[in-house]
């Protein structure tokens, strides 16, 4: 199957002579076109759980499936090479490459993968001008907004037509509204072009983007109802009404 | 390449830096391969250009002419054995010369004055007038860079404490010897020469002081059980026992040693700060998908235009200095070295990148996260 599948994992960390247990038997399916948010306090083992996803991290026990293959029995190489083609990640504060302009930053990814070829050009300029970059093309990050970097990075993400979209805190560095523009973009992304999407963050104005929230706390993920588009609500009324 | 070249035309400061150490490196490197190309011609040029394998002395001269004394009749013997196809005496002395035309001025020159058999292997071809002649005892053929000191064709030169007076007939050129302008004279003139003392001879008949032969593969070993009291040794090792050629050779070479071993640690320490402060952006793209060998390709390619248009520009800058060196310096710059010399310098620079490629490969894509608990 598509998209993503956490089965029974649990991360251990040793530090010094204690164990940590980052990640306590979690199960979780994203399907294709779906966008879910992890959201949790920090040291609840959200970054633990996007680095495993992302294929940076081997579990301890249980497994992660994307796209159909299971990820402890790939080979590091095989890894890499499953990074650079089945995951787009968003990382905060975009980390784009300072020396290559807008248009550069998507081609790299193509180059990682070998040859350059002009349909990719063409692709990368469409994905630019879906996120509203069409003018920029010729920039360098030092000369753009915090919000169009993200949307770069956004942008670089989807490059190679990956299975699946992990953002994480996409939305750190921004302004309330340019936060919500970024949010929506990486929603709008994913459905228009059908990815599994997940997003860590402990940002929860974002939260009415997402199809389910999960909360994360202590390594335990819990499915979170209060924030359910399913009663008519928008997310964000939803916590308000909570809160009142 | 793709990102090589663009950080290359970002960072134009940071690479300008490193390229400039690169150049003066390159530029002192190319410097000092002419200077010892220039004084091992000085000091040797006729012995390597002659057209022999091996050089008879005397026993226990070391390959030294000048400590060398043999007596020309051997010559006929040594042709005669296996695999030597011919062999021709030579004498060399050191002397002082003065133009007696009245057309030259005053000054006195340092020469060396090599005697041998005319028309022989030995004697140089000449570039301007005429070769020796056997009978004709007074013709010398000389080094054409008598020629700046005001010495022409025709003109007679007074030897300096010596009666002998000698006259060129024709000039050769690249003719050093022991760093003094050679003068080739008949085997007759040069005795009379070094030998005008009674008894300074040694009573050996027709005394000479080394001798050339021509033939591959012959077995010195051999020569020396067969001949007592000599020694047949390679050209090589009798250019090696020019007086001053080890001395001279080896202080440019430790140099150069040194000037390399120099440049692959200071570029190393330069690309590993570079690759360091980059380490945070290799993470991320890592994360991304980027192999160890796409970046590390990276950074090779990026070291190899930098060192290559640096090594350009430092052979360029060399042969530039060279124009405007003055002629009395010794200095020659030899294209075969020159490339080996840019070869070299390229490889190790490449060789020091690598301990950034090996950084590169221990990064952990995990820091792209950066925020690991």
């Amino acid at each position: 199957m598509s998209g993503i599948q956490f089965k029974n994992v649990s991360k251990l960390y040793q530090q010094g002579e204690n164990q940590v247990l980052a990640l306590d038997d979690i199960s979780l399916t994203v399907e294709q076109g779906e966008f879910i948010a992890v959201i949790g306090p920090s040291g609840s083992g959200k970054s633990t759980f996007l680095a495993i996803a992302g294929a940076l991290l081997q579990t301890s026990k249980g497994e992660v499936i994307l796209n159909g293959k299971n990820l402890n029995e790939l080979k590091p190489k095989n890894l890499v090479r499953l990074r650079l083609e089945e995951i787009g990640f968003i990382l905060q504060t975009s980390n784009l490459v300072p020396y290559l302009n807008v248009l550069e930053q998507l081609l790299v990814v193509k180059k990682m993968a070998g040859k350059l070829a002009k349909v990719d050009k063409g692709y990368a300029k469409e994905l630019l001008q879906s996120l509203g970059l069409a003018a920029k093309l010729e920039k360098l990050p030092e000369q753009l907004s915090g919000g169009e970097r993200q949307r770069t990075a956004i942008a670089r993400a989807f490059m190679n037509n990956p299975s699946i979209i992990l953002a994480d805190e996409p939305t750190a560095s921004l302004d309330s509204k340019r936060a919500h523009e970024v949010v929506q973009l990486i929603a709008n992304e994913a459905k228009t072009r059908n990815k599994a999407a997940i997003m860590v963050t402990h940002d929860e104005r974002m939260l009415e983007y997402c199809d389910k929230v999960y909360r994360m706390e202590d390594g335990r993920l819990k499915h979170d109802d209060s924030f359910n588009r399913e009663n008519g609500n928008t997310l964000l009324e939803d916590k308000q009404l909570q809160e009142n | 390449m793709f990102l090589a070249i663009r950080e290359l035309k970002h960072g134009k400061l940071r690479f300008l830096m490193i390229g400039v150490i690169t150049v003066m490196i390159a530029w002192l490197v190319f410097m000092l391969s002419g200077l010892g190309n220039g004084l091992s011609t000085l000091s040797a040029a006729t012995i390597k250009n002659m057209d022999a394998t091996y050089v008879t002395f005397e026993d226990g001269s070391r390959a030294s002419m000048s400590r060398s004394l043999l007596s020309e009749s051997l010559a006929e013997k040594l042709e005669n054995q296996p695999n030597v196809s011919a062999a021709t005496v030579m004498g060399a002395t050191m002397g002082t010369i003065l133009n007696n035309s009245d057309s030259g001025t005053n000054e006195k020159v340092d020469i060396a004055i090599l005697g041998t058999t005319p028309g022989s292997f030995l004697e140089p071809n000449v570039i301007d007038g005429k070769p020796l002649q056997a009978n004709e005892s007074l013709e010398v053929i000389a080094n054409d860079t008598l020629k700046k000191k005001g010495f022409k064709i025709g003109d007679t030169l007074k030897i300096e404490g010596s009666l002998e007076k000698m006259k060129i007939v024709g000039f050769v050129n690249n003719e050093t010897y022991n760093h003094l302008p050679a003068i080739f004279t008949t085997l007759d003139k040069w005795r009379s020469i070094q030998f005008a003392a009674p008894g300074s001879d040694k009573g050996i008949e027709k005394p000479v002081n080394a001798i050339m032969l021509q033939g591959k593969n012959i077995d010195s070993e051999k020569l020396n059980q067969l001949f007592k009291n000599t020694e047949t040794v390679t050209k090589s090792a009798a250019v090696q026992g020019m007086p001053g050629y080890k001395e001279e050779n080896g202080t440019i070479m430790m140099m150069l040693a040194f000037l390399l071993a120099i440049s692959a640690f200071v570029l190393g320490v330069f690309f590993y700060v570079l690759t360091l402060q980059k380490s945070n952006q290799f993470g991320i793209l890592k994360a991304l998908g980027a192999s160890n060998r796409f970046l590390g390709r990276a950074i090779v390619s990026q070291v190899f235009l930098l060192s290559f248009v640096s090594i350009t520009a430092g052979v360029l800058l060399t042969y530039g200095t060279a124009l405007i060196l003055p002629d009395e310096m010794p200095f020659s710059l030899d294209l075969k070295l020159v490339v080996l010399y840019a070869l070299l310098l390229l490889v190790i620079s490449i060789l020091s990148s690598l301990v950034s490629v090996r950084k590169i490969t221990k990064i952990d894509p995990l820091q792209a996260i950066g925020r690991m608990e």
